[in-house]
């Protein structure tokens, strides 16, 4: 009798627990893992820029692309004509740019592979953040060494919360400047 | 206050039976079980299957990142345009002739928006419902795209070049004929494009130009023409009127510029104002909106208005000639002919209040030079002779102003007569209709739909399908108001610009350009464009004397939207009273009478392709999707009908099919039914839609107007569903309805009773709570509705609709009340059915402090914002609809489908209707629950603008949709911590009262009482 539940917990009960632990676990893992909110994610975009270059080396300010960066919701993506307010004149034979002023001069828009997406339920505003003083490195890492664009952060409610409900632990330079985030929903969603 | 309101027949004559209507959130058809057809093609195991693998494929993780799409800049970015941010083009609405000014809202291009144009004088920031639903018909799918030629009876697809070939060829084998060509159209307010007629008339000098309105007016000019010889037409200032008396005229919704009307009616019904109050009497057959909102309301047969002028005429010449301040009034010929009529006999007779009537014409005689006496639009030549006369002897025409005229003279229905018969002796070589739809719009028995298959070439220059298309040898598309270019002149003093705001969406030309080409001989996609500024630069600009240069002082006007030269002085019109002698005033007989009348809602049936506004609930019925004949409860019950039951009318021989819908205070023997329903060919959204009165018609409008006399009408045993919302969504007043006194959810007085402190509101504002006080600081919204101010007009529902993305759901789902509107009017009556007291309040979210529905969400989808809202979070909610089961006031309204793929087969769907919506708002699916947010997106832009510039918030910078379109300015939003604004002002007004305040939930919503301007009974 004794001998029988034994067996019975060992050889039924104790796999199907290991079993149902394991693929949890696995799950858990893999869900939570921060590719699965597109952390590391870097597509080849139809003209290889490159933010280091830019950005990094020779530091052109984000503002001078992203012109909605301070005014509206959206830092928006330079429309073509801004690249081609220098590259009319510099680097003119390099195969990326020859290929950038195709584009220019056949009228027809860049299609640039999207890396950082909000869900649509969530409404984000860059000119509010950014004219707080908080640094674009904190959602979009330090882009100025980066050749590729890539996603650094996630971009979850958990941690948009994180920044709201600690800022100065997250910019410990902003201590004193910006006070916390709203955490009210219709602060992002309606 | 022990007055009992009823919003429904059932409700007062069967309580009982609606008490359980009242006293839950969902009728049974609401929740009750789906088509299961109707849903997506999905079922709920197929779903978990799909959920199970995808889960699968998401743990094996066969690929980390998903594709997220693409971002595509400008490649060249215009000038002044930001992602995210909305530009304001000022332009004109060109629905109406009333032409009001218009601010169109666009988000990247494209216009999502439309309100008034503050500049301009005439609307001042306020437009109707229908021009805020218009943008509906910019994207409509159904719109013509291509051009098109009859041969051989079967419709062609043709180009553009073909078609103009066609219609050169039309114009001038018509013209080397010596045919004539018959240009139809509404009235030209366009000085431009008056000019290019001109040009085209030159060009082709058989060329003659037709114009008319929808349901003309016809005897009232000709009462004016022949009343005021040699004058120009003028309208009535409200704003100067301390009493307003109508008969049958619905001048606060359909006729004249109503949206003015409504903005000078209400300035003088300021409760701030009392000395200054105005007092408004109104006779009327049917219930109209503006009898609604009169003081008193007499339903009188529309037979009766002419005996009743006249015997108020006699009454004020026999018993207050001293008192009389126009001393130029042949008197002694005025009261011959108008002797043999008596007030008292007449009142007697009809069984009309005579005391009340005394007190009218003692009103009358004391408001001399400040009254308007309005004659409505239905009625016979006769009675606006005398509703002329009347105001001329009460010396009222310092009353008048400026009413705008087209340019190009409007035609007669004779000119239509003969225009008609010369089609038939086969002398009209073309055609050319302009925009409109003369086959619908003309009575029948002048037979120019038959003549038309004599004319060689019908030519129609059309946005979308309608009947006048179906008789046409060639149709073109044109562009819609906001893809054109336009100017418009009062015929006076404004000028107003419309301009393009997206390029067409179907490459079509607008008409002006077409005609234009035609005179011109050359096209291009700008020709009317520069043809505008080249008239502007030699005609108008030359007039203002500017000292800039043309190029400045156009795009200057271009911006504002209205140039306004010096106003011309308005000189009094001279009566000529013999025209008085010349009419026979026949005795009153009481017939069967059915008066045709302006619709709320679709203008004239050109917007029965519209949803949004086709589910706007009319205004005293709450009937959406249809119109009906309105008749009395008395009638009703003498012919044994109940609201829905067809009946046959007979009108000399001319018989119409219709549902009949009871109506309280309506008069006896009189019939009411709304024009521009009924069409054939109006697309998938209007086919099917109502009844057609415009078959009764006859020749006969010229001089009786449109109301017909002596119509039979005979029951069939048949009946139709008529989809009214007036059950819908009734709060519960049964609670307690024995032991305590009502639940006040109307609270009215009189100005008298207010002002001799007999009037008070019932408060119950305790402070005891089981909630914890919750302490707001800083911004905290509300809103106030002056209940002295809202007429009803709708606006408000039209402006949310297109705000806020609500979901046309259609008849069948409205049948089953399942609309979605965010606010609605309640419309509630009181006293009794045969003469009722009509209350309006506008219902919306009241955003409780302690909102009922936030504490039984069993996933908090629903709670308070520190700014005082109550939020609604879509991606939360799971649908469980407790919280509209909790909530008091029932409006919140749940997506039973994803009513825009539900709706006509996923008509909201379809390619270009997806542009129509607002980015800045949640497009919700089916599942979720959603309710009035106070416009959220708006406060929220107001409160990053106000953080990005470094300022604190103030209440005063943001405006609801529904405030910003309510015509009356009845809605008052703000922020109620601020001890300076209107909204806190309001909140602690004498008047202001909270709907369900013994609740104690604290709403954010206060309603100002309502005070009538009238005697009331038991005050010393």
């Amino acid at each position: 009798m004794r001998k029988s539940q034994i067996d019975y917990i060992l050889k039924i009960r104790l796999p199907i627990t290991i079993f149902v632990v394991l693929v949890s676990y696995v799950i858990a893992f893999f869900v939570s893992r921060p590719e699965r909110d597109g952390v590391g994610y870097s597509p080849n975009q139809p003209v290889a820029f490159s933010h280091k270059l830019h950005a990094g080396n020779m530091q052109i300010d984000c503002k001078y692309c992203h012109i909605g960066v301070d005014k509206g919701a959206f830092a928006s993506v330079p429309s073509t004509d801004v690249c081609m307010n220098c590259h009319t004149i510099a680097r003119k034979d390099k195969p990326e740019i020859i290929k950038l002023t195709q584009f220019y001069l056949d009228n027809k828009p860049i299609q640039w592979k999207r890396v950082h997406r909000l869900g649509d339920f969530a409404y984000f505003n860059h000119a509010v953040h950014v004219n707080k003083g908080i640094d674009c490195k904190y959602c979009h890492g330090e882009v100025e060494k980066m050749e590729k664009i890539q996603q650094v952060q996630r971009f979850t409610m958990g941690a948009c919360l994180d920044c709201h409900r600690k800022p100065h632990e997250k910019m410990p330079e902003l201590a004193g400047v910006v006070n916390k985030g709203p955490e009210f929903c219709g602060a992002c969603h309606r | 206050m022990d007055k009992k309101y009823w919003k429904f027949f059932d409700e007062l004559k069967n309580p009982q039976k609606t008490k359980k209507l009242k006293q839950t959130e969902f009728s049974k058809e609401t929740t009750s079980e789906f088509n299961v057809e109707n849903l997506y093609g999905l079922s709920r195991r197929k779903f978990m299957a799909l959920t199970a693998a995808s889960l699968a494929f998401a743990t094996t993780a066969c690929k980390d990142y998903r594709d997220k799409g693409v971002i595509v800049p400008y490649n060249q970015k215009p000038e002044n345009t930001l992602p995210g941010k909305a530009n304001y083009y000022a332009s004109t609405c060109t629905g109406c002739s009333n032409h009001c000014g218009l601010l169109i809202k666009t988000r990247e291009g494209r216009p999502i928006k439309v309100d008034g144009n503050p500049e301009h004088p005439s609307n001042k920031g306020k437009i109707c419902p229908i021009g805020q639903a218009r943008i509906l018909n910019l994207y409509h799918p159904e719109r013509y795209k291509k051009y098109f030629a009859k041969r051989n009876n079967v419709w062609q697809e043709i180009d553009f070049a073909a078609f103009f070939s066609d219609f050169v060829l039309a114009l001038n084998s018509a013209q080397q004929q010596g045919k004539e060509i018959a240009i139809i159209s509404k009235p030209i307010y366009s000085p431009s494009f008056a000019r290019i007629l001109e040009d085209f008339q030159k060009k082709y000098p058989t060329a003659k130009i037709y114009t008319y309105e929808f349901l003309q007016p016809y005897p009232k000019d000709l009462a004016w023409e022949n009343f005021y010889p040699g004058s120009e037409k003028f309208d009535y200032d409200l704003s100067q009127a301390s009493l307003i008396v109508s008969f049958d005229s619905n001048f606060l919704a359909t006729e004249g510029n109503f949206v003015q009307n409504i903005r000078s009616f209400v300035s003088n019904r300021n409760v701030n104002k009392l000395d200054n109050f105005n007092k408004f009497y109104a006779f009327e057959s049917d219930l109209t909106l503006t009898g609604a909102n009169a003081d008193h309301r007499i339903p009188i047969h529309p037979n009766l208005h002419i005996p009743l002028l006249s015997s108020i005429i006699n009454e004020i010449l026999v018993k207050h000639e001293g008192k009389l301040l126009n001393k130029d009034l042949p008197l002694s010929l005025l009261k011959e002919k108008f002797s043999k009529f008596n007030l008292d006999a007449l009142a007697k007779d009809n069984n009309l209040n005579y005391n009340l009537l005394q007190r009218l014409v003692y009103d009358l005689v004391q408001n001399q030079g400040k009254s308007a006496i309005i004659t409505g639009d239905i009625l016979p030549y006769d009675a606006h002779v005398l509703g002329f006369l009347l105001n001329e002897i009460l010396n009222n025409s310092s009353n008048f102003k400026f009413k705008s005229k087209a340019i190009i003279a409007q035609s007669k229905l004779e000119d239509f007569l003969s225009l008609t018969n010369t089609i038939k002796n086969g002398n009209v070589g073309a055609v050319i209709v302009l925009s409109c739809n003369p086959v619908f719009h003309f009575p029948l028995d002048i037979g120019f739909k038959e003549s038309l298959s004599k004319v060689p070439f019908v030519i129609s220059l059309l946005e979308s399908e309608n009947e006048t298309a179906n008789y046409s040898t060639h149709i073109a598309p044109i562009s819609h108001n906001f893809e054109s270019w336009g100017d418009f002149f009062d015929g006076y003093s404004t000028y107003s610009l419309a301009q393009p705001v997206i390029e067409p969406i179907f490459s079509t030309y607008q008409m002006e350009s077409i005609i234009l080409y035609a005179v011109e001989g050359k096209m291009s996609n700008d020709n009317y464009h520069k043809y505008l500024m080249r008239y502007w630069e030699k005609e108008i600009y030359p007039k203002t004397n500017s000292a800039v240069a043309f190029e400045q002082f156009w795009f200057s006007v271009l911006h504002d939207g209205v140039l306004v030269l010096n106003e011309s002085q308005l000189t009094k019109p001279k009566p000529d009273f013999s025209v008085v002698q010349k009419i026979n005033i026949k005795s009153f007989e009481k017939t069967w009478t059915l008066s045709v009348r302006k619709p709320y809602f679709i203008l004239d049936g050109e917007y029965l392709n519209n949803g949004w506004l086709l589910e706007i609930p009319h205004p005293i019925s709450k009937v959406t999707w249809d119109n009906y004949i309105a008749i009395s409860e008395k009638d009703a019950n003498s012919l044994n009908l109940k609201t829905g039951d067809i009946v046959q009318i007979d009108y000399q021989n001319k018989f119409l099919e219709a549902p009949v819908f009871i109506i309280p205070g309506v008069a006896e023997h009189s019939l009411s039914i709304e024009a521009g329903f009924g069409r054939e060919n109006a697309g998938i959204i209007g086919e099917k839609v109502g009844f057609n009165p415009m078959v009764l018609l006859s020749k006969g409008i010229e001089y009786n107007g449109y109301t017909l006399d002596n119509v039979k009408i005979t029951k069939l045993h048949r009946t139709y569903k008529i989809a009214s919302t007036v059950e819908h969504h009734s709060l519960n007043d049964t609670f307690l309805k024995d032991l305590h006194k009502s639940r006040g959810i109307i609270q009215e007085g009189t100005v008298e009773g207010f002002l001799k402190n007999k009037f008070e509101i019932h408060r119950h504002r305790d402070n005891i709570s089981i909630i914890p006080e919750i302490k707001y600081t800083g911004v905290k919204w509300a809103m106030a509705i002056d209940l002295n101010k809202c007429i009803g007009c709708g606006a408000c529902i039209a402006s949310c609709n297109v705000e806020n993305n609500v979901p046309v759901v259609g008849k069948d789902q409205v049948l089953r009340g399942r609309e979605m509107h965010w606010i609605r009017i309640d419309t509630y009556f009181s006293g009794s059915p045969d003469n009722p007291e009509v209350s309006l309040q506008p219902m919306l979210c009241q955003h409780c402090d302690d909102a009922p529905c936030e504490n039984v969400c069993p996933v908090v989808a629903t709670n308070h914002s520190p700014d005082g809202l109550n939020q609604m979070v879509y991606n939360r909610c799971v649908g469980t609809r407790y919280c509209s089961n909790n909530c008091p006031y029932k409006v919140r309204r749940f997506n039973f489908y994803d009513f825009r793929n539900h709706f006509a087969n996923g008509f909201f769907y379809r390619d270009t209707l997806k542009l129509l919506n607002n980015p800045e708002v949640t497009v919700r699916s089916r599942g979720v629950m959603e309710k009035c947010t106070f416009c959220i997106q708006r406060i929220t832009e107001a409160r990053h603008n106000a953080l990005s510039e470094g300022r604190e918030l103030k209440g005063s910078e943001v405006k609801t949709a529904c405030q910003e379109a309510c015509p009356a300015e009845a809605i008052i939003f703000g922020d109620m911590h601020d001890p300076n604004s209107e909204v806190s002002f309001w909140r602690n007004h004498k008047l202001g009262y909270y709907v369900f305040e013994e609740l104690n939930i604290k709403p954010n919503v206060t309603y100002i009482a309502k005070l009538r301007n009238k005697k009331e009974e038991g005050l010393s």
